[in-house]
């Protein structure tokens, strides 16, 4: 190894890219969804297994899904967890300005988790199996953001 | 098919934060010069390579034929695989085929990550925004509070959903991850390779770490590293004239899931702490390798950990133990070097994280121990028969794992 220096020739390569990645079928229609108040998703022919988010395949099945159905708003704090940071644009890690409940979401009748924030909860009140309801943004755009939270219920 | 061993390891000569006294290729050069040098070979007598590094982290996309004179491939056959955080052990693997197909007799693995040069959250944006695009797809917001808002701190708020559901199946508190992080930078202040080393290191120095998403702190997650590893694969044959030592690859599997935090072949579909590719792979492993009971006949486990907790978790999916002893054995000593199953002597890749070499270095720590080649302090002190390696990565669902062996496979 050479001697460390304090100075090295190391030029800067200032790149930033842009990438649009379509968000498929499947989420398009869920998201358009989201402004009529439903949560839809997806049923194995096979297994009969409701997935929400919707997904175009059951991976134990191998099946194609496409039977649609509207599922409960309400279900059970599956997982959690507590941020105490949050990532800023260029996938900097800044402190949050309060710590904030992520929550994975069982809804009634359906066999997949539903990523969302929780809210109106104490973090040192979380519990596994809490039950739980979905409250909605005043003004839905059909955007990820009109699922607002999900609240004790 | 036919037996292989690895005959020979090399490290460059530090892992640290920053290697700025060298080039990518020039780095990578060390490790290559030291396997030649532990092992009395030279290029002429390496038939091929394989390549691996991390995607994206320091953006460039052609390293192995940048390094190829570095590495000596020139004029030889060359590939470069990059399957995430388990690249170093995948890249074992492909070197395993060429030799096991009876394509190649003496086979060199090259791995490396100058995570210093790249920018290491830009690089797991760079995995996890494109590669996301599947959960993107599956109704991860990649822009609001929500989605990204969970993944804060690249891959640690992703996996803190795997913690706490660890914790809650294993009995285990936030406070054995804090002991087995202790541990593991215990063990890297023996380990001359190793990154962030704490002689002194105990639970409740790594408790006074600041939370990141609960339950995982700073004090859990590994560093971000620059270093290369290299192995040198051989046939019987050829291990039988080139090596004194030889710790032979008897078995090796790997296994996916899909690609959500909501794990599709795991269970009720959705718990990342279930880790059921980690079952089916040590399941086949295991059996290629003709181990029956893995809690008697392996004798020591270097396991992917980039967060303290994976070590206990993937105890239990690696059959070292029982679902809800991992921690259990922890608080009994039994993990320690001195222990009666040791893991991770090297301080794990929580102590050390040169991504591409992370799963490789898991292989060649444990093959080095059967060798009984170890430098430094952190050789156990038991004899080593079977050990096995274990990488993990993808997204969160992706893993290899590898049993060694000091005498070949019975075919
Ligand atoms: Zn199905």
């Amino acid at each position: 190894m050479e001697e460390l220096r304090e100075t090295y020739i190391t030029p800067v390569v200032p790149l930033d890219f842009t990438y649009n990645y379509r968000v498929g079928q499947y989420m398009e229609r869920f998201l358009n969804s989201l402004k009529d108040k439903k949560l839809m998703g997806v049923k194995c022919p096979e297994c009969g297994k409701v997935f929400v988010p919707p997904r175009m395949f059951c991976g134990s099945c191998n099946q194609k899904l496409d039977e649609w159905v509207e599922v409960a708003q309400t279900g059970m704090l599956a997982n959690f967890t507590v941020g105490h940071v949050v990532l800023e644009k260029g996938a900097r890690l800044a402190k949050a300005e309060s710590p904030y409940v992520l929550g994975l979401i069982k809804l009634d009748d359906v066999d997949s988790l539903l990523l969302a924030r929780v809210e109106k909860v104490a973090p040192a009140d979380l519990k596994k199996g809490m039950r739980m309801k979905a409250v909605w943004k005043e003004e839905l755009a059909g955007d990820y953001s009109d699922l607002d939270h999900f609240e004790p219920a | 098919m036919r037996n292989v061993g690895i005959i020979g390891v090399g490290y460059t000569p530090v892992f640290v934060s920053k290697r700025r006294d060298v080039n990518i290729a020039e780095m990578i050069s060390e490790a290559v010069d030291a396997a030649f040098r532990n092992t009395g070979l030279g290029p002429e007598d390496i038939d091929a390579m394989v390549f691996g590094n991390m995607q994206t982290f320091e953006g460039l996309n052609l390293p192995h034929l940048w390094a190829s004179e570095h590495i000596r491939a020139l004029g030889k056959p060359i590939m470069r695989i990059a399957t995430g955080g388990t690249t170093g052990m995948s890249a074992l693997h492909a070197g395993y085929y060429h030799v096991a197909s009876g394509l190649h007799d003496v086979v060199m693995v090259i791995t490396y990550e100058k995570q210093s040069e790249g920018d290491s959250q830009v690089g797991l944006a760079g995995i996890i925004t494109p590669e996301i695009m599947t959960m993107l797809s599956l109704g991860i917001d990649l822009t609001g509070g929500t989605g990204m808002g969970g993944l804060g701190g690249g891959s640690a708020g992703g996996v803190s959903f795997q913690a706490n559901s660890y914790l809650n199946r294993s009995g285990a508190t936030i406070e054995h991850i804090d002991k087995m992080a202790a541990l593991e930078r215990r063990n890297a202040a023996l380990n001359p390779y190793a990154h962030l080393k704490d002689p002194d290191a105990t639970p409740e120095k790594i408790a006074q770490t600041p939370l990141i998403a609960y339950p995982i702190r700073f004090g859990h997650v590994c560093p971000t590293t620059d270093g290369a590893t290299v192995a040198i694969l051989a046939c019987e044959k050829k291990a039988a004239k080139l090596a004194d030592k030889v710790a032979w690859i008897n078995g090796l599997a790997n296994c996916a899931s899909d690609a959500t935090t909501g794990n599709l072949i795991e269970g009720l579909i959705t718990d990342p702490g279930e880790q059921r590719p980690c079952m089916i792979a040590a399941k086949k492993a295991y059996e290629m390798a003709g181990i029956e009971d893995p809690q008697k006949e392996i004798d020591m486990a270097e396991i992917y950990n980039g967060f303290a907790h994976q070590c206990l978790m993937f105890m239990d999916r690696l059959f070292l133990c029982g679902e809800r002893e991992a921690h259990v054995l922890l608080d009994k000593g039994e993990l320690e070097i001195t222990g009666r199953i040791p893991v991770n002597p090297s301080g794990g890749v929580v102590s050390t994280n040169a991504i591409g070499t992370s799963a490789l270095n898991r292989v060649t720590e444990c093959a080095l121990q059967i060798m009984d080649k170890i430098e430094g302090g952190h050789k156990v002190q038991k004899d080593v028969h079977n050990a096995v390696a274990h990488g993990w990565g993808g997204l969160m669902q992706y893993v290899t794992v590898t049993v060694l062996g000091d005498k070949p496979r019975k075919r």
